[in-house]
């Protein structure tokens, strides 16, 4: 591929492995269950 | 007679004369060079911990020239270009550096070996109290990576070369460093020196960045949210998963993945005597030996490969980039809150550790000596660190798909 499509194609595969990783991330804690004592948890 | 006189009692001065005269110039800059590089560190006008010991490398290698066998021109320091087995191993006893050079440097050690020690002063927490918003805005501030890949190429780069400078819009240096031994090993110096360079001087330039795009009225918002307490076993063990996830996602930079979440496991398990080592002794020996071997692999011919200009317009190109989107992802986060947010943040996503984010809490409290910005800026920090990370190895992993 292009230069200019390898780019995009690279900044959405970064973007998308830093949501998924920070979204298995937020799961866990929910399966984990929140210890939070004022009920809040991680946004 | 006289000459061989003066060049067997004075090799280092005579070596000046039987170079080639651009050589022997360039020698001069680079001595003269090392002299301004050591004098801003000690006056912290750059970052000492770096700019000290490679500008004493540069002095000294520049200047400690001599005649070696056979009449070539050489010095005791190191040789980057031996890489026969016989031959290395004749040239480990001899040259001091050359050890280091090629069991710590050449093979990356060197930059996972300040990688553990930036793990082990990382609090996690930061990132977990507010992980969309902290790793959004790491996305963003990004882009001067991908920005400068583009640009790279069409300056006559090829595209592994175009992507280890690329690397330096993620504003880590041993990620510089390692990426660019992986996919251009050749322009790897002048790579890490420009990198490391800009970097020392992000304390300056970034916040008249910010202050041209966040007006006055924005940059004091104090941030009000309730950060989570989270147990230490809870982050433990999401510091492991996400080991575990990037490695396997991305085992190019299996390394560097794993000694940067190494250092964070060892701080959180609070095992107080690998944590003092890595903070205290690994990071800065790591830090000394990375500045000095930096310094000496800066000989003259370093300075006139022609790649080296576009290199230097590059560096500046990805930091500004990355800062410039990372506060527009501060922007974007600002308006997504209604408000409840400070788009100088955005500043905080370059993965700089801690200095970026130490830079956005200051520009806050200029403004308003109350705001309180810094753990929500270190929030983004840390995921810059992660996304940088997660770039770095997308970029070893697939370049070789640009034709």
């Amino acid at each position: 591929m292009n230069v200019y499509a390898y780019a995009g194609f690279s900044y959405l595969f970064t973007a998308a492995i830093s949501l998924f990783m920070i979204g298995v991330v937020v799961l866990l804690n929910k399966l984990m269950g929140n210890n939070n004592s004022n009920g809040e948890g991680m946004e | 007679m006289e000459m061989s006189l003066v060049a067997t009692l004075f090799p280092g001065i005579a070596s000046l004369f039987v170079q080639d005269p651009v050589i022997a110039c360039a020698r001069i800059f680079m001595i003269i060079f090392g002299f301004i590089l050591a004098y801003l560190g000690f006056k912290r006008t750059l970052e000492p911990l770096i700019m000290v010991p490679m500008g004493v490398g540069m002095i000294c290698i520049n200047c400690g020239v001599l005649f070696l066998d056979g009449g070539k021109l050489g010095t005791l320091f190191l040789d980057p270009l031996v890489s026969e087995p016989g031959a290395l191993m004749n040239i480990m006893q001899i040259n001091f550096l050359q050890p280091i050079y090629n069991l710590t440097f050449s093979n990356s050690l060197v930059a996972c070996l300040v990688f553990m020690g930036i793990g082990a002063m990382c609090e996690i927490g930061f990132i977990l109290a507010n992980p969309w918003t902290s790793i959004i805005i790491a996305i963003f501030a990004e882009a001067g990576t991908f920005v400068t890949l583009i640009l790279g190429v069409n300056l006559g780069l090829t595209p592994p070369e175009a992507a280890a400078v690329a690397s330096i819009g993620g504003a880590d240096g041993p990620m510089v460093l390692f990426t660019s031994l992986m996919l251009a090993p050749e322009l790897f110096v002048p790579i890490s020196v420009i990198a490391y360079l800009y970097l020392s001087l992000t304390y300056a330039g970034y916040p008249t960045l910010v202050k041209m795009l966040v007006p006055k009225k924005y940059r004091g918002i104090d941030i009000i949210f309730d950060a989570p307490e989270i147990p230490k076993t809870k982050k433990f063990i999401f510091i492991l998963v996400c080991c575990a996830l990037l490695c396997i996602l991305l085992p190019m930079a299996a390394p560097l993945i794993m000694s940067f979440f190494l250092g964070m496991t060892i701080k959180e398990a609070e095992i107080v005597p690998y944590q003092d080592l890595l903070e205290n002794v690994i990071l800065y020996a790591a830090t000394l030996m990375l500045g000095l071997l930096l310094g000496t692999l800066c000989e003259a011919s370093t300075l006139l490969n022609p790649k080296v200009a576009p290199l230097i317009i590059l560096g500046v190109v990805a930091l500004a980039v990355s800062g410039a989107v990372g506060v527009l992802g501060g922007w974007i986060v600002y308006k997504f809150k209604k408000g409840n947010f400070n788009p100088v943040v955005g500043i905080a996503g370059i993965s700089c550790v801690p200095t970026t984010a130490k830079i956005a809490q200051h520009i806050a409290e200029d403004e308003d000596p109350f705001a309180v910005i810094m753990p929500v800026a270190m929030g983004a920090n840390i995921g810059g660190v992660i996304v940088s990370a997660i770039a770095c190895g997308v970029f070893i992993s697939t370049i070789h798909l640009v034709k």
